[in-house]
């Protein structure tokens, strides 16, 4: 576990990209004609790094993670994953997972999480293996037969993590997945995160409204701009890894989060 | 002095119905023309049990085809009407406004088309009961919540997929809501219709033994109207039931309240 | 679509309904003896509209819902509202009136008969009757709209019970009372209906089912245009004063 936090650390800008997005604009039809929604966006992710975007209320962070997820068009611009375009959703190789958990609630955890796989009418043998190790690995170990109305804000959102990698993507998108969650929960949950990220080596784009959750999850935080949604700034989150709860009452945490903050206010 | 449960309350009231039922008229307080005691409505319905057997029968045979025919219609035609915007833009607002149009007043035309046979009957308590049904489907594909949809979508789900495994089971209760209610309809349309203009049938047998003042037949026949419905009532709500751990999670929290009213609106008879 | 688009749709489809109704039995496509041209169905509305047998039973049966509306509204109303208010005879009668709801109500028009014959009283008795349920429903759905944040807060800020009710209590329950209002008539509408189709010597009920035993398919026609058209137009008024006083019941 020390070994492989610290593998994920020593990860860098240099090696193999993940994500790559080049001039992205997007422009959609509201009541009063086009509006411009995001502009201009380019963002390189380096494969196994944990990116977290933040932003003002309506700057386009979900749009822009729709658009990494294959689930939306953008007017103009190119995103390429793994070096190829994503022109419709392809769980093999990104896998998402929503604000509000989105389980299928007539279908228990264990079936929520093979679903994916049933959707590709994989064996059903197999289907429960994978589906079961991704369980195990959220620390959901005999949860499987419950349904979502049985379990806690909490654990929904780990099923819906396992469901998001029950396929083994090498990228994970996240867009407020701990929204809904009260603050220890969330708290727990960020650092689960990380377990889970640390084991998996994932690539990981996370979007948040919480900057302690940004600063305490990222290897790098990009700023966005309110709408039209431009990147205005990156942060490099130079704190050790593995994080510690510790690390929160530091001076380099609060300037880092002080720096966002600084940002954020001034692109409102 | 502590109050009874209200549970023991309310079994206690049904008991004195049933006693009160059986007594006042023994006593003479109201004449048995117009209550028949419970024991000789029993002993009506005991006595001529072939005859409310084979009325029975007739009546569950429009009662199944005329379920059938709403059922099929409501959940066809409430499928497209949720299912597509400018179809429901355009109709919904106008099946609101025909709800206020008592439909028992068509039955005089159904029975001039075709005929006071079984036909009309069906027709009748089909269209009775196609409304709720067709309402309820539409708005339980309507009010999907669409982050369901958008979670299978980024699952890479195809457009069948997506109708297979989600639309369809998270609509499930509230259809199931609709055909309770259009169930119940139906069985209200065929013994309403049997009762107005028939020769066969329970709702027929009331009408008769009514115009030859059988008071104790009237009752029994009517006795096992009630028995039908409630029983009809109790095993739609059971299986509803079942399905409802995930009706409130599968859904948006706002859901459109004049839609809401409609569909669970209960029919004037 | 656009609102003026659906507008347009709808007129256009409400106009080729009607010229079908028109064209097809006019022109032999459908049997004009079992479905008279819209024309046809109009030109006799006029001419049974005119006729005094006909008006007076439009008043008999107008008579007899008034009646029943002003027993079953004031009675369901209180009903509703002790139940709603006691939690204990809430909690007793809730339950029942579920099951007394899911039951047909028109089975019980030979009882109505029985005791009150067939006559002016037997029709208020029954439509009454089969309004009150509705009407209890609606009340104590009513008293539980108000919500109980709101009632908290006005009494923090001291309001007497005089306030709370005028202030609190009939604001939220307006749009919820209207709803009861306008489905009450629907109920008691169909009711004075169902009982004059029964068995009744008058009332516009009586006619149209008497209309359509004698097989006189344009009086029939007539008669069921009148009365959907009534029923319509009474809906569509509650429902736009509804909209007028929920505007701010988003």
């Amino acid at each position: 576990m020390q070994r492989l936090a610290n593998l994920s650390a020593a990860r860098t800008d240099a090696g193999p990209t993940a994500i790559e997005v080049a001039g992205l604009s997007h422009v959609y039809d509201g009541r009063e004609g086009k509006v411009p929604a995001l502009e201009d966006i380019a963002m390189t992710v380096g494969a196994g790094r944990f990116v977290v975007i933040v932003g003002p209320s309506g700057c386009g962070k979900t749009s822009l993670l729709m658009m990494l997820a294959g689930l939306r068009r953008p007017s103009e611009g190119a995103i390429l994953c793994n070096g190829r375009p994503i022109p419709s959703p392809d769980p093999e190789r990104v896998g998402v997972v929503f604000q509000e958990a989105s389980l299928f609630p007539w279908l228990s955890a264990q079936d929520n999480v093979e679903f994916p796989l049933a959707l590709r009418h994989a064996p059903r043998a197999e289907r429960r293996r994978r589906a079961t190790d991704m369980l195990d690995l959220v620390g959901l170990q005999g949860f499987g037969g419950r349904y979502p109305h049985e379990l806690s804000g909490g654990m929904k959102q780990r099923v819906a993590i396992a469901r998001g990698l029950v396929q083994d993507p090498p990228v994970l998108l996240m867009d407020e997945p701990f929204a809904a969650l009260d603050e220890q929960t969330r708290m727990t949950m960020g650092h689960e995160l990380l377990r889970i990220w640390s084991q998996t080596l994932k690539t990981v784009v996370f979007i948040t409204h919480s900057l302690t959750e940004a600063v305490y999850l990222a290897d790098e935080v990009l700023v966005m701009s309110a709408r039209p949604g431009r990147i205005i700034d990156r942060i490099a989150i130079a704190l050790p890894r593995p994080r510690t709860y510790d690390m929160m009452a530091t001076d380099t945490f609060g300037r880092l989060r002080d720096r966002i903050w600084q940002q954020i206010r001034t692109a409102d | 002095m502590r109050r009874p449960r209200p549970v023991t309350v309310r079994r206690l009231l049904i008991v004195a119905v049933l006693v009160l039922w059986e007594a006042v008229p023994q006593t003479g307080l109201i004449p048995e023309l117009l209550l028949p005691s419970l024991s000789s409505t029993l002993r009506a319905l005991i006595a001529d049990w072939d005859k409310y057997g084979e009325a029975l029968l007739v009546t569950l045979y429009e009662v199944s085809l005329a379920m059938l025919v709403a059922c099929g219609a409501g959940i066809l035609v409430g499928a497209l009407v949720g299912g597509l915007k400018p179809l429901r833009d355009l109709l919904l607002p106008v099946f609101s406004s025909l709800y206020a149009v008592p439909i028992v007043i068509l039955y005089p035309i159904f029975t001039a088309w075709l005929g006071i046979g079984s036909e009309a009957k069906i027709a009748f308590a089909g269209v009775y009961g196609f409304f709720p049904v067709m309402l309820s489907t539409a708005a339980g594909i309507r009010t999907i919540d669409p982050q369901l949809l958008l979670a299978a979508r980024a699952m890479g789900a195809t457009v069948p997929q997506q109708i297979g495994r989600v639309v369809i089971p998270a609509s499930i209760p509230t259809v199931l809501t609709g055909l309770r209610l259009g169930g119940a309809l139906t069985i209200i349309g065929v013994v309403v219709s049997e009762m107005l203009t028939s020769t066969a049938g329970i709702g027929y047998l009331v009408t008769r033994y009514r115009t030859i003042l059988d008071s104790a037949h009237v009752f029994a026949a009517v006795f096992m109207i009630l028995v039908l419905s409630i029983l009809f009532d109790t095993f739609a709500r059971y299986i509803e039931r079942r399905t409802m751990v995930w009706q409130t999670a599968g859904r948006r929290e706002r859901t459109d309240t004049a839609d809401r009213r409609l569909t669970t609106a209960p029919a004037p008879v | 679509m656009n609102r003026l688009t659906i507008l347009a749709v709808r007129l256009a489809l409400l106009g080729a309904f009607l010229a079908a109704w028109e064209m097809l039995p006019r022109h032999g496509v459908l049997d004009a003896r079992m479905l008279p041209p819209l024309g046809d169905v109009l030109r006799m509305l006029v001419d049974v509209l005119g006729r005094p047998r006909v008006q007076e039973a439009i008043g008999v049966s107008a008579g007899e819902f008034a009646v029943a509306f002003l027993i079953a509204i004031p009675l369901g109303a209180a009903i509703g509202i002790l139940i709603a208010e006691n939690d204990y005879l809430g909690e007793i009668f809730k339950p029942m009136l579920f099951y007394v709801f899911s039951v047909p109500k028109s089975i019980f028009l030979p009882m109505f008969i029985l005791v009150f014959g067939i006559g002016f009283q037997q029709k208020v008795a029954y439509a009454a009757f089969s309004t009150v349920f509705i009407v209890i429903m609606s009340a104590t759905a009513a008293v539980e709209s108000v919500k109980a944040d709101h009632l908290l807060v006005a009494r923090s800020y001291g309001a007497t019970r005089a306030q709370i009710i005028g202030r609190v209590y009939l604001p939220s329950m307006m749009p919820v009372l209207l709803e009861a209002l306008r489905l009450s008539m629907i109920f008691n509408f169909t009711g004075v209906l169902i009982a004059e189709m029964y068995a009744s010597r008058t009332g516009i009920g009586q006619l149209i089912a008497n209309w359509g035993e004698n097989f006189q398919m344009p009086q029939l026609f007539a008669g069921v245009v009148f009365l959907a058209t009534v029923a319509i137009v009474f809906n569509e008024s509650i429902r736009w004063l509804e909209a007028q006083c929920s505007a701010w019941r988003t």
